[in-house]
C-alpha cells in the first residue's frame, strides 16, 4: 500500500511528476550526450592504433602519442625481424601534408603511408576502392566524411598534396583521426610528403607470433632498442588519449558541460520533487496520523523517487539512441562503449535519489498535528 | 442471552479504561512568551459512552485532542492506554499504537485524493507495508454498506459529497476497530441532514462495550447525542456531567 500510494501521488499530479522526469532525462541526455562525444573522439584519437592489428608499436624516444610524428631507422626493422617471437614488423611514415583542392585551397591532411606490399595498418571501410589501389605508386584514400572539406574531390583524378602528385583511387568509409582528414598511400608517397630522408620512418609496429606474449616481446624491444619507446597498442591507446584529455582542454570541457548536466537533472528533481511534497504535505500528515512510521513515509516518497527515475531513464536513453543514431555518418562522432549505458543509468537512479533527499526529509517532518488545523 | 450481555458489560467495565490523562500540560511558544495552553488537565474516557468536549474557541479542545491522538507530545503529563503508560513511547511504537488504538475523524474529511475510496479506507491496514487480510477487506464493505457508501467503494473522493466523504473517514477511523475514536467537529463542515447521519452513526459506535467516542465541539446542538459532557475553558475542565470522578485517574 505505501508503493501504491506513492505511484498514486505521481499519475495524480502529473505536471510536477512530468517536471521531476524532465530532471531525470536532462540528467540522462545532457551527461549522456556530452559523454558520446568524448568517447567519439577517443576513438578518432586513437583510430590507427585501435584498426592498427599489431600488437606493439615502437616510436621515437619520448613520444606518448601516435599522431606526433618522429624519426626512427628503417634498419630497426630488421632488428626487430631476428626476434623469434615477432610474426611480422613494417615501417610506417605518419605525417602531415596540405591538401589542394580543385578549386585551389588548401587543407591540412595527417598522410598514413603503409609500406607495400602488405599494406598493414591499411584503411580498414571503403566505399569506393579496395586497398589494393594503395600498390599503385600514386594511389591514395580518402574518406567520406571528408570529400566536403576537400571540395569533392573525382575518383581517379590526380590532385597535390605538399606539391606531390596523389591519385585518389579510394574511398575509405567513417575512419577519421583526432587530427581532422587522414590520407592513406604507400609508404614512399608519405615520405616524399613528409620530407623524411631516405632510410627514416616515424613508427614501427609488429605483430607478435599468437603463443609470444605480448609484454616480453615489447621488453625484449626495449634492450634491443634502448633509444626508442616501444609500447603495447592499448597503452599507445590510452596515452594518446591522456595526451589530448591533458594537453587540448577536451577534459576540462566535456568534464564541466557534464557537470552541468547531472546540475541541472538534480536541480530539476530536487525543485519538482520538493514541491510535490509540498503539495501533498496534508496527505503526509494524514499518513503519520493513521499509523505511518517516519520509515513509511520514507517508502512512499523513496518509490515516487524510483518510478520517476526509471522512467526518466528510459525516456532519456530513448532521446540518447535517437541522438546517436542520428549522429552516425555524421560530422559528430560518437560512441558508446557496451559498459557505459548501464552505469549512466545507475549513477542517474542515485542522483535522482539524491535529489529527492530534501522532499524525504520535508515529507518525515511534516507535522501530523496539521492535519487538525 | 441477556447474562452474555451483562458479563460483556461488566468486563468492560472491569478492563482499563481507553485512554486516562494525568496532569497533561501543554506549552507553545507564542513569539516570544510560553503561553500554558492545557494547564494540568486529568482526564479519564470511558467505553460504551459518547464524551463531548465543549468548550469555546481557542480553549484548547483541539491541542488536548492531538495529545489523545499522540499527533503531539505533552510539555507535562502522563498517558495511559488501556492502562498501560505511554508517554514515553517511541515515535515508531507510537505511530503503531495510532494505528491500532485510535481512529480519527477531523473536521474536514481528509482523505488522500490520489488514492480511491477502498483504498483510503484500507490504508490504516497496509500503512506499515503489510498485505490487507482478507477479514479486514471484508469488514470495510461491510462498514461502508452500513453506512450507505456501497456504490462508491471504487469511486475517487472528490467524486463524494463533503458529508459522503466525512463517512468515508468514519469506515477508515474504524477499520482496525480501535477502540478509541476521536472526532474534532466532524459536523462543523457538514450541512444538517448529513449532520444527522455522522453523529447517529458515531452515536451508535459508542454503544459497543469496548469503544469510546471522543467528540470535540463548540455547537450546542451536538450536545443531546452526549452519554458525558466536559467542558473545558482556558486549558482547564470546568465542567464534567460525570460529577465526582472528573479527573480521578483509577489504576
Ligand atoms: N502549534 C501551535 N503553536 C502555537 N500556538 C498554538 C498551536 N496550536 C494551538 N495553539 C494555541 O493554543 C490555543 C488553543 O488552541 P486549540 O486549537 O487547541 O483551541 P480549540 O479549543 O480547538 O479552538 P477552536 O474551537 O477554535 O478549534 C490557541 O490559543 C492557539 O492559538
Ligand atoms: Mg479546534
Amino acid at each position: 500500500m505505501r508503493r501504491k500510494t506513492g505511484f498514486r501521488i505521481l499519475t495524480h499530479d502529473r505536471s510536477t511528476t512530468a517536471g521531476s522526469v524532465l530532471g531525470v532525462v536532462a540528467i540522462v541526455f545532457l551527461v549522456g550526450q556530452q559523454l558520446a562525444i568524448m568517447f567519439g573522439l577517443f576513438t578518432y584519437m586513437s583510430v590507427l592504433v585501435d584498426h592498427s592489428g599489431a600488437d606493439i608499436w615502437v616510436l621515437t624516444k619520448d613520444v606518448d602519442e601516435v599522431n606526433s610524428s618522429g624519426s626512427l631507422p628503417v634498419r630497426y626493422v630488421d632488428r626487430i625481424a631476428g626476434l623469434r617471437e615477432v610474426e611480422w614488423v613494417e615501417p610506417l611514415i605518419l605525417g602531415g601534408g596540405s591538401f589542394r583542392s580543385r578549386e585551389g585551397k588548401y587543407q591540412p591532411v595527417q598522410m598514413v603511408g603503409l609500406p607495400r606490399p602488405r599494406l598493414e595498418n591499411g584503411p580498414w571501410r571503403f566505399d569506393e576502392g579496395s586497398l589494393q589501389v594503395l600498390l599503385d605508386s600514386e594511389g591514395a584514400t580518402v574518406d567520406s566524411l571528408d570529400l566536403k572539406v576537400l571540395g569533392y574531390p573525382g575518383l581517379l583524378e590526380f590532385y597535390e598534396v605538399s606539391g606531390r602528385r596523389i591519385r585518389i583511387s579510394a574511398i575509405t568509409r567513417n575512419i577519421r583521426g583526432f587530427g581532422g582528414t587522414i590520407i592513406f598511400t604507400n609508404i614512399e608517397k608519405a615520405r616524399e610528403v613528409s620530407g623524411l630522408p631516405p632510410g627514416r620512418c616515424s613508427h614501427i609496429i609488429l605483430k607478435v607470433r599468437p603463443e609470444a606474449e605480448v609484454s616480453a616481446v615489447a621488453s625484449a624491444i626495449r634492450t634491443l632498442l634502448p633509444r626508442t619507446a616501444v609500447l603495447t597498442s592499448p597503452q599507445l591507446a590510452a596515452s594518446t588519449r591522456l595526451f589530448y584529455i591533458l594537453n587540448t582542454g577536451i577534459g576540462s570541457s566535456f568534464g564541466f558541460s557534464v557537470i552541468i548536466g547531472a546540475l541541472v537533472g538534480v536541480v530539476i528533481i530536487t525543485l519538482t520533487m520538493y514541491t510535490s511534497v509540498l503539495n501533498h504535505r496534508r496527505d503526509y500528515a494524514v499518513l503519520q496520523a493513521i499509523g505511518a512510521r517516519k520509515r513509511d513515509i520514507l517508502v512512499v516518497v523513496f518509490w515516487q523517487a524510483l518510478i520517476v527515475g526509471l522512467i526518466g531513464v528510459f525516456v532519456g536513453f530513448l532521446f540518447l539512441a535517437g541522438f546517436i543514431a542520428g549522429t552516425r555518418n555524421g560530422q559528430l562522432p560518437t560512441n558508446m562503449p557496451l559498459w557505459f549505458p548501464p552505469l549512466h543509468a545507475a549513477i542517474t537512479l542515485v542522483l535522482c535519489l539524491l535529489g529527492s533527499t530534501q522532499a524525504m526529509r520535508k515529507a518525515v517532518k511534516v507535522e501530523p498535528a496539521s492535519v487538525f488545523r | 442471552m441477556i447474562s452474555e450481555i451483562v458479563e460483556q458489560r461488566i468486563k468492560a467495565a472491569e478492563s482499563a479504561p481507553p485512554i486516562q490523562l494525568e496532569g497533561i500540560a501543554r506549552d507553545f511558544f507564542d513569539g516570544k512568551v510560553l503561553r500554558r495552553v492545557l494547564k494540568k488537565l486529568d482526564l479519564e474516557i470511558f467505553a460504551g459512552e459518547l464524551t463531548i468536549i465543549a468548550g469555546p474557541s481557542g480553549s484548547g479542545k483541539t491541542t488536548l485532542l492531538t495529545i489523545m491522538g499522540f499527533l503531539l507530545q505533552p510539555s507535562e503529563g502522563r498517558i495511559f492506554i488501556q492502562g498501560r503508560e505511554v508517554t514515553r513511547f517511541s515515535s515508531n511504537r507510537l505511530a503503531t499504537l495510532r494505528m491500532q488504538k485510535i481512529g480519527f475523524v477531523f473536521q474536514q474529511s481528509v482523505l488522500v485524493p490520489a488514492l480511491t475510496v477502498i483504498d483510503n479506507i484500507l490504508l490504516p491496514s497496509a500503512i506499515q507495508g503489510r498485505s490487507v487480510p482478507r477479514a479486514v477487506k471484508a469488514r470495510a464493505r461491510e462498514l461502508l454498506e452500513m453506512l450507505g457508501l456501497r456504490d462508491y467503494v471504487d469511486a475517487m473522493p472528490q467524486q463524494l459529497s463533503l458529508g459522503q466523504q466525512q463517512r468515508v473517514s468514519i469506515v477508515r477511523a474504524l477499520i482496525n476497530d480501535p477502540p478509541l475514536l476521536l472526532c474534532d467537529e466532524p459536523t462543523s463542515a457538514l450541512d444538517a441532514e448529513s449532520s444527522a447521519i455522522v453523529l447517529d452513526t458515531l452515536k451508535r459506535l459508542s454503544l459497543e462495550p469496548t469503544r469510546a467516542v471522543v467528540l470535540v465541539t463548540h455547537d450546542p446542538r451536538v450536545f443531546p447525542f452526549a452519554d458525558r459532557l466536559v467542558k473545558i475553558e482556558d486549558g482547564a475542565v470546568i465542567y464534567d456531567s460525570r460529577q465526582g470522578r472528573q479527573g480521578v485517574p483509577t489504576s
